[in-house]
């Protein structure tokens, strides 16, 4: 006797089964506790993070001030939390694109203290005041880029449809090598 | 009932109709004011049926109350609603009716939402809620990452993105599809970092629009020892499994995708294409290229099985 059994069916099949061997759902207390950012859980080391953003800003406002002439606009000043180091630096926007709740960005590291790394946990940070906006994932592509394409609150959707890549961005970054803030 | 407290009943049922259909269009800020308003409404007539009603009025009153707070995610005061209404009558709480609004597991997922959109979540609903999803969606993680430990990170961590934008949860949504999207974007960003292959996987996806012939891949013949899925000993359905998770790996982490959106969740090749800003024709061409690579690795892998037998 030979069947015919669609692979359609094989593949319900073996999601039931997946679905059968499921661990248990993790409590909604977990859940919550994972769920929160890292400058809930780190106040403190958000804070510190922030006045070296402050420093960074001040170190390279003439910069800010005149972007180049070029299609990429202002540098944003950016600290970059590794496991053994911390780098103030700043990146420059390539692309930004904000439409339907969406934030699609591409960014470059500042050529001297940039070192590839795979992806990074970005922290929006406002200007002023100082305080988290989101975070999203920034992966890099071959092309030497780092790209963000994230949902956005319909608050932050809002203000930042009107952006152009050669504004001044209304946010500073942390870049964290982990999302624990580092 | 008394005139009056039919009038503000029948108010506030055309709000809550008002709120339903404002939730169904996604304008969640106008349902929310709705459903505040019907609740403040049955409020008053709960607290008129106390002075001057009758006792099945006043629970009636307070039942179309709790409904009304669950609906906006007032879950502390549907609480409260309901504790005074059982310790007005205690027999009611094994009622039906009652029974379900007490019950968060018997909530529908449009309450479960708005009570975990709230600041604080309620811990109820969200516990509720993660579990009257939580096995569809390991199901798909295990089919995508096509590894138990990694299907429950990939599964967590998509919780863990919608809880930290709950706020902004539709709760006249499609839920269980969203935290679906959540976790496939998740792990296609995950494998596009691993490969760093932007271009690479563009070229891949070019590829995948070539024309394809226009045959019948959608059916696998299995060696006869397996006639029908249901009759297979444990052993078999291991192997099984494994030879289907060997075949999934095989395919292009697009084409794996593809499929599970199509077959598992459902959508059609006009969605998933809205998705990757292709055609239904470049979708349907990816579903059937993934139907003949999963058809040629299981017909190797059931010759390969029939010859050790």
């Amino acid at each position: 006797m030979s069947s015919k059994i669609p692979i359609e069916e094989l593949l319900r099949w073996r999601a039931a089964r997946a679905e059968a061997e499921a661990p248990p759902a993790p409590r909604a207390a977990r859940l919550l506790e994972m769920a929160r950012p890292w400058w809930e859980i780190r106040p403190e080391r958000f804070q510190a993070f922030v006045e070296r953003l402050g420093r960074i800003q001040v170190a390279c406002g003439h910069a800010m001030g005149e972007p180049r002439q070029s299609r990429s606009g202002h540098p944003v000043p950016t600290l970059i939390v590794r496991a053994v180091e911390e780098l103030e630096t700043s990146v420059r926007v390539l692309y930004l694109n904000v439409r339907d709740g969406r934030l699609r960005l591409r960014f470059q590291l500042d050529a001297a203290t940039a070192q590839a790394q795979e992806r990074f946990d970005v922290t929006f940070v406002s200007d002023k005041p100082e305080r988290p906006l989101l975070s999203a994932t920034a992966i890099f592509s071959l092309d030497g880029e780092y790209r963000i394409d994230t949902e956005l609150s319909e608050e932050l959707a809002h203000g930042w449809e009107p952006l152009k890549v050669t504004d001044r961005m209304p946010f500073r970054l942390i870049l964290c090598s982990d999302k624990d803030g580092g | 009932m008394t005139d009056e407290i039919e009038s503000i009943m029948s108010q506030a049922a055309r709000l809550e109709s008002l709120g339903t259909v404002a939730r169904r269009q996604g304008e969640e800020v106008a349902a929310d004011a709705y459903f505040r308003d019907a609740l403040a409404l049955a409020l008053e007539a709960a607290n008129q049926a106390t002075y001057g009603g009758s006792h099945p009025t006043r629970l009636d009153t307070l039942r179309a109350a709790v409904r009304f707070a669950l609906d906006c995610g007032e879950v502390t005061e549907a609480r409260r609603l309901m504790d005074g209404a059982f310790s007005a009558e205690a027999s009611i709480k094994f009622q039906d009716e009652w029974a379900q609004l007490h019950d968060a597991t018997a909530w529908p997922d449009t309450w479960l939402i708005a009570a975990v959109r709230r600041d604080p979540p309620d811990v109820q609903a969200l516990e509720a809620l993660a579990n009257r999803y939580w096995k569809p969606l390991f199901g798909r993680c295990q089919l995508l990452t096509l590894n138990h430990q990694k299907a429950s990170d990939l599964a967590q961590e998509a919780w863990c993105r919608v809880l930290r934008r709950r706020h902004a949860l539709k709760p006249g949504g499609n839920f269980p599809a969203y935290l679906t999207r959540i976790a496939t974007n998740l792990w296609r960003d995950g494998y596009r970092s691993a490969l760093r292959a932007g271009p690479m996987a563009d070229h891949r996806l070019e590829s995948l629009d070539a024309a394809h012939p226009n045959e019948d891949g959608e059916s696998v013949a299995l060696v006869d020892r397996i006639p029908d899925l249901k009759a297979l000993s444990p052993e078999d359905q291991t192997l099984l499994a494994m030879d289907i998770d060997e075949a999934l790996e095989h395919l292009t982490p697009q084409l794996r995708e593809v499929l599970v959106a199509r077959f598992i969740t459902g959508e059609s090749c006009a969605e998933i294409g809205q998705r990757y800003g292709r055609t239904e024709q470049s979708i349907s061409g990816w579903v059937r290229q993934a139907l003949r690579e999963m058809k040629l690795h299981l017909e190797a892998a059931s010759r390969g099985a029939a010859v050790k037998a």
